[in-house]
């Protein structure tokens, strides 16, 4: 799910950067807090940072004598992405092996749909290599399949989330 | 899986308090904004891919490819006509993306709104469903 948050954070300004004249000083402060929102990919409570969208408050900047940089504390609001269990959506097929198909989801690189959570479908082995079904309802890759979370997993080295996938249920498989 | 995830539950809305709080959007919305941020962002800066993240590039390919609604006015009518069904804005947003066609499909993309005690009929979802379909999909 997408969602809108407000987070606070701290912004490190360094001494070349603290000018005198308010709006400089400002977009300093903007752009470095643009730049670590970029590099932060993700948290496990927030999911997938996307998109910086307002800005609520520069707060006081607190010296750091060591260094002579300032701290900035600045609430904003943003946009994320955080899969939940229980939750249907709709991934791109990226790869298919033997034990089951690897979707991705947006920001989500590795979603795994396992043969023994799609009971129905068979692997058929190939140089393309698929799923199917009795009803002929084909996995393949590039193939666009809704599916329901089964379960998460935070992973803090990749600063990702693995995402196990399911097509027990009503309504989810290949939809066209 | 931690035992905190492991009562986390979005079918029966159990997502944690604070995300019942945070503001859900549907994919229709997230690429107007992320559309509107990344012409911002190349103007506001020297270097805007300093800014523009993988993970911006890939949620606004995968919002632009699974938003049914494309035109700001539709994205807003989608808003409005779920909003006046008592529904929780996960159950929004997922029913505002997937744009389920029948009671059934409905209920089986999102399965609290038929348990969480606000007893939705199925006659309820079904004028909601209608209502949904005569927004224009495309521009």
């Amino acid at each position: 799910m997408y969602l809108k948050i407000q987070l606070e954070w701290n912004v490190l300004i360094t001494p070349e950067n603290l000018d005198p004249r308010g709006l400089l000083l400002q977009r300093s402060i903007i752009i470095r807090l643009l730049e670590e929102f970029a590099n932060r990919k993700a948290t496990k409570d927030h999911g997938y940072f996307l998109s910086v969208t307002t800005l609520e408050k520069i707060g006081e900047g607190k010296i750091r004598p060591e260094s002579g940089d300032v701290l900035f504390p600045v609430r904003y609001n943003c946009l994320t992405f955080k899969p939940f269990k229980g939750e249907v959506l709709k991934g791109v097929v990226d790869r298919i092996v033997k034990h089951g198909v690897f979707l991705i989801c947006g920001p989500v690189g590795n979603v795994f749909l396992s043969v023994k959570t799609m009971p129905d479908y068979q692997y058929v082995h190939g140089e393309n290599p698929t799923f199917m079904n009795n009803e002929s309802s084909k996995i393949e890759k590039g193939a666009v399949v809704r599916f329901v979370v089964l379960g998460t997993k935070w992973v803090e080295t990749e600063k990702e989330f693995q995402v196990l996938a399911s097509l027990a249920g009503d309504f989810l498989g290949p939809v066209s | 899986m931690s035992g905190v995830e492991e009562e986390e539950n979005a079918a029966e809305l159990k997502i944690g308090d604070e995300f019942l709080k945070a503001k859900c959007l549907m994919n229709c919305e997230v690429a107007l904004i992320l559309d509107r941020k990344y012409e911002q962002l190349q103007q506001m800066s020297d270097d805007p891919m300093n800014q523009i993240s993988q993970v911006f590039e890939k949620s606004l390919q995968y919002v632009k490819r699974f938003s049914r609604y494309k035109n700001p006015d539709a994205v807003r009518q989608v808003r409005e006509i779920l909003s006046r069904y008592q529904l929780a804005e996960f159950e929004l947003c997922v029913l505002g993306n997937l744009c389920p066609e029948t009671v059934e499909e409905a209920i089986a993309m999102v399965p609290s709104i038929k348990s969480r005690g606000r007893a939705h009929d199925d006659d309820a979802i079904e004028k909601m469903l209608s209502d949904l379909s005569l927004i224009k999909k495309f521009e």
